[in-house]
């Protein structure tokens, strides 16, 4: 029993931390509020140490509830520090919007918790108790803004499309469990593999998981709430949640697919090509047309989802590890440059109270913010895949995989795409660096004052170091990467 | 895996490489300072300029090896090491590189207003990149640096340029990167199916890659991907329409470092990449490539002939030059990848100088268009001497670089066809009509303008940047072997690994013939 609670310790410190916040909140003046995200920071930073420490062991905890090994370390040290970033970006913002709540910041770690479990999950129980405690505490986080229509809006349309995702997922895994008789990932596949498990009931479940994910990680046709949610959504809140639930559900897709239905790869890898193919599709188109900068970068990332996707299937296709190797590096590689690029949106949105996050409001940037200006052409860059960016590694090491399972077709729509996204991307560059504002935002001294925190900066400067570094040294994470799944797949 | 040969004891090439780098990252946090960062941008071309002269000096050019070896493990578990070496035609590239970044300071420093402080930066990142690309022997190297040269003069065309300075740059951008791009998955495939064959993680490096064999249709695809990616930068008819609109658009500086060293990485990646790892393939494909190449090289020449802006005609006049590159590339002997060498390096030279001309006449006329000018040789006689000069070298007069050039790649050709040989040759003949009647409507026929006495001519800044490259282009006009020994072995060890697959097909314009012959 020490042993299994020691199993979740970084968890429990996190849940911990987050009730203290809960309880400690209501009895400070809204000036003290303000440390509350350094208590959170530090839980998470101290929860992601324990979780480095406890990378050489390999057990698995609560009746095969969760297994640890050095995937799901992988991954929660990931989410840790994606959250930890999140709280960086969000402690400014909250107290100009005044809403500085430590609600905030419990609700993060909450949401934290949740995706740390799905990812260790190797039972659909246990999976499914992690995936609904971090689709709640979104929610909530989405509509934190509750003064402003378009954050109710963002809440409601996460809520509902999320509820009847879960619910697809929840069917499928009821017909799984029908057909085998357990709820445990290494009894489900070996019975999916051996046993004679009906084809038709098999490729329902197997739809309907693929439904239940492809909303979660907002693939096409399920990916509609993506840009409205990430545009009501408060800016800050919306860097966490473009990123951390996208993880979190690679993680257990990853899983799921290849230790449960790996043996099926022929019924999924079309489907799942199918759907790669139609997400690049939507999110290069769709992002071509916007002008909100939130809602581009939703469509955005959607084409991101398409290429991973494309990794996917090459994983599936081969049972070779590459491919699941470059989905770690490139999740890693997604977190620091799509948090960084909207802790720009803060930074600006902080400085200037009439600031829209449309690209007009970004002209002439370069001018007033030359630091802000580089770094978000370095993260577009990055997003674009240029070296040397972690984003480029990122798409390199996909695009290797692609490739070597023999897919090389797919490899060359991926590249079209990425030369499409090249158009939206640097758009952004172009009105910083290249136009004048046709009516100039002037924001007082006071503002400007009043925008400054170094957490912010901290955040920012986090991001832009983590996607220099992972471009230039990525070694110690590819050797990771490839580590982590190593155990998954056996080869 | 550790690996450091080196003729001097310190590892010259990164030197080369990352000083410019460094240089510009200081250069960001001297904000306020022109002085000071204008200095520190001199300072460091110049200090790269030495050390490229320093490389030349020990360089071994007795030798076809690649020299200066630095190799050390970078992303070890993908097959990825930081390899640079150099052989002698990176060695002149990399000269000719060092050389006209160095003179685009003086000439850049009060043309130049707005914003600097990031130009110079951005100029000297670019300055990397370009460098890191002939040094790179590893391809994944190699297509970092490949990309690294393309974002800084992505920022250099579109926030300094002219008017239309966005659509070029875009234009720019798009057509690279969409070759660059092809270029990744062919570099990947390769990678990974030498791999297949013999070795435990993916193959980068070019040493091995060189070495290893792959099948026809493999072949086929790479090279086509490889050579497109290059075409776009070379460029080639009919991928060169981004060309005109970037050297119109972008600021002097931009022009002579897109002429004098950007299109030549696009010939460079052919003789470094497409030539020896695709044997096959280039056996099959050079005869259309050559076609091609008479093709720009006429091309270009007819358009230039009709140029109304002076620049343009300059930019023009690029792709019917670079025409004779790859003609002597393709041509596939010893002869006429020395012409196509010799074509770069002077088209660098030469070219440079013409779009630094333009550029300083800009400065004082405010106009590029050929019927505002004339007559200008009244009031600005040093000029019209400088413009003179540049452009009989250009147009290929015997004892001045273009001359080498042209004439050892249509020898090349010559060897390789008779009747393509013939139509290159007209290509030269056009060179002298647009380039002189350019030369008389500019500088000859009626003053235009009575004010322009007032202006001065040119400055001793000014003509401190246009020497050395007059100097060079004299040098490899009358003694070219100082050029030609650097090359030969380089160029030598390429034909020998080719001569046994031509030997095996035959001529290469009988089966195109041959093939043609199949459509009728």
């Amino acid at each position: 029993m020490q042993h299994q609670l020691l199993a979740i310790m970084p968890e429990l410190m996190l849940i911990a931390t987050a009730v203290v916040i809960l309880l400690v909140d209501p009895l400070l003046p809204v000036d003290g509020r303000r440390g509350l995200s350094w208590l959170g920071i530090a839980a998470s930073l101290t929860a992601a140490y324990a979780t480095w420490i406890s990378r050489g062991e390999e057990f698995t905890a609560f009746s095969h509830g969760i297994a640890l090994d050095k995937y799901s370390v992988f991954f929660k040290i990931l989410l840790l520090i994606v959250a930890a970033m999140a709280m960086l970006l969000s402690e400014k913002h909250l107290f100009l919007k005044k809403r500085l709540l430590g609600d905030y910041y419990g609700l993060v770690l909450f949401t934290t918790v949740g995706m740390m479990i799905m990812v260790e999950a190797i039972d659909l129980i246990t999976f499914f108790v992690g995936l609904e405690l971090m689709a709640l505490t979104v929610y909530l986080l989405a509509g934190f803004f509750r003064y402003e229509e378009r954050s109710i809006e963002a809440a409601l349309k996460y809520f509902l499309g999320g509820a009847f995702a879960s619910n697809f997922l929840l069917f499928g895994m009821a017909i799984l469990y029908g057909l085998s008789g357990s709820t445990n990932y290494q009894e489900i596949s070996d019975a999916v593999r051996l046993g004679p498990a009906p084809a038709g009931p098999l490729a329902i479940a197997v739809i309907l998981i693929l439904a239940g994910f492809a909303f979660k990680i907002s693939a096409v046709p399920f990916h509609n709430w993506a840009p409205d949610v990430y545009q009501g959504s408060p800016t800050p809140a919306a860097a966490f949640l473009s990123v951390g639930p996208k993880i979190a559900g690679f993680a257990a897709i990853l899983k799921f697919f290849t230790l449960i239905l790996g043996s099926q790869s022929g019924t999924w890898v079309p489907m799942m090509i199918a759907l790669s193919l139609a997400t690049m599709l939507v999110g290069a188109t769709m992002a071509l047309l916007q002008k909100d900068l939130k809602r581009m970068l939703a469509f955005s990332s959607i084409g991101h989802v398409g290429y991973l996707l494309l990794a996917v299937v090459a994983t599936g296709h081969t049972g070779r590890n590459l491919g699941m190797a470059a989905i770690l590096f490139y999740l890693a590689a997604y977190a620091f440059m799509n948090m960084g690029a909207f802790g720009v949106l803060v930074f600006m949105a902080n400085r200037r109270p009439g600031f829209r996050d449309t690209l007009d409001d970004m002209a002439g940037l370069a001018r007033r913010y030359p630091w802000a200006a580089a770094i978000m052409s370095l993260f577009m860059l990055s997003l674009t895949g240029v070296p040397p960016t972690a984003g480029f590694l990122a798409k390199f090491y996909l695009f290797s995989a692609v490739v070597d399972s023999g897919f090389a077709w797919l490899a060359v729509i991926g590249a079209l795409f990425s030369l499409v996204s090249a158009f939206f991307y640097l758009r952004v560059i172009i009105y910083m660096y290249m136009r004048e504002p046709e009516t100039e935002l002037v924001e007082s001294e006071a503002d400007l004052e009043a925008g400054k925190s170094w957490d912010l900066d901290l955040g920012l400067a986090v991001a832009a170091a983590g996607v220099i570094l992972l471009g230039i040294l990525p070694a110690p994470v590819v050797n990771a990467a490839q580590d982590a799944v190593v155990k998954l797949l056996g080869n | 895996m550790y690996e450091f040969q080196s003729q001097i004891g310190f590892p010259i090439l990164t030197l080369l490489t990352f000083l410019p780098a460094v240089g510009g990252l200081a250069i960001l946090f001297m904000r306020g300072k022109p002085r000071l960062y204008k200095s520190l941008t001199l300072a460091v071309t110049g200090v790269n300029f030495i050390l490229s002269l320093v490389l030349i000096f020990y360089f071994d050019r007795y030798s076809a090896d690649m020299q200066f070896v630095e190799k050390v493990p970078w992303i070890s578990s993908l097959g990825i090491s930081y390899h640079m070496a150099v052989d002698g035609i990176s060695v002149l590239l990399i000269m000719l590189t060092s050389l006209l970044s160095l003179i685009i300071v003086p000439a850049s420093w009060n043309y130049i207003k707005d914003r600097e402080m990031q130009f110079f930066a951005a100029f000297l990142f670019l300055e990397t990149g370009m460098i890191g690309v002939f040094c790179a022997r590893d391809l994944f190297l190699f297509y970092v640096f490949w990309e690294i040269m393309l974002i800084p003069m992505y920022f250099i065309i579109g926030v300094w340029g002219g008017p239309r300075r966005i659509y070029a740059a875009i234009k720019f951008f798009l057509f690279t990167f969409a070759g660059s791009l092809l270029m990744l998955i062919a570099i990947v495939a390769i990678a990974y199916l030498a791999r297949a064959n013999q070795y435990a993680t993916p193959v980068f490096d070019m040493d091995l890659l060189e070495k290893a064999t792959f099948s026809y249709s493999v072949q086929i695809f790479a090279f086509l991907a490889f050579f497109i990616a290059f075409a776009v930068k070379v460029p080639m008819w009919p991928l060169h329409t981004w060309l005109p609109d970037a050297h119109v658009e972008a600021p002097t500086a931009g022009s002579v470092i897109l002429a004098g060293v950007m299109l030549k990485v696009g010939g460079y990646g052919m003789l470094r990449l497409c030539i020896p790892l695709f044997p096959d393939a280039v056996v099959a494909i050079a005869p259309y490539i050559l076609v091609l190449s008479l093709i720009a090289i006429v091309y270009g020449a007819l358009v230039s002939l009709v140029q109304k802006d002076l620049k343009k005609l300059v930019a023009y006049s690029s792709v019917s030059h670079m025409g004779f590159v790859t003609a002597g590339i393709f041509a596939l002997n010893v002869i006429g990848i020395e012409g196509g060498i010799m074509v770069m390096f002077s088209h660098g030279l030469l070219t440079g100088a013409l779009f630094l001309m333009v550029g300083f006449m800009y400065e004082r006329l405010h106009t590029r268009e050929i019927a505002d000018m004339g007559g200008l040789a009244g009031p600005f006689p040093v000029m019209a001497g400088f413009l003179l000069f540049f452009t009989l070298a250009s147009l290929g007069l015997p004892g001045l670089s273009g001359f080498v050039g042209e004439f050892l790649s249509l020898v090349g050709l010559f060897t390789y066809n008779k009747a393509m040989a013939a139509v290159a040759s007209i290509g030269i003949i056009l060179a002298a009509a647009y380039l002189l009647w350019m030369f008389q409507r500019v500088m000859f026929t009626n003053l235009r303008d009575d004010k322009w006495y007032k202006f001065p001519d040119f400055s001793l800044r000014e003509m401190a940047s246009l020497l050395p490259l007059g100097f060079l282009a004299i040098w490899a006009g009358v003694y070219p072997n100082t050029f030609l020994q650097l090359i030969q072995p380089s160029a030598t060890r390429i034909t020998e690994k080719m001569a046994p697959y031509l030997a095996e097909h035959g001529g290469a314009i009988e089966r195109l013939f041959a093939s043609l012959g199949g459509l009728f």
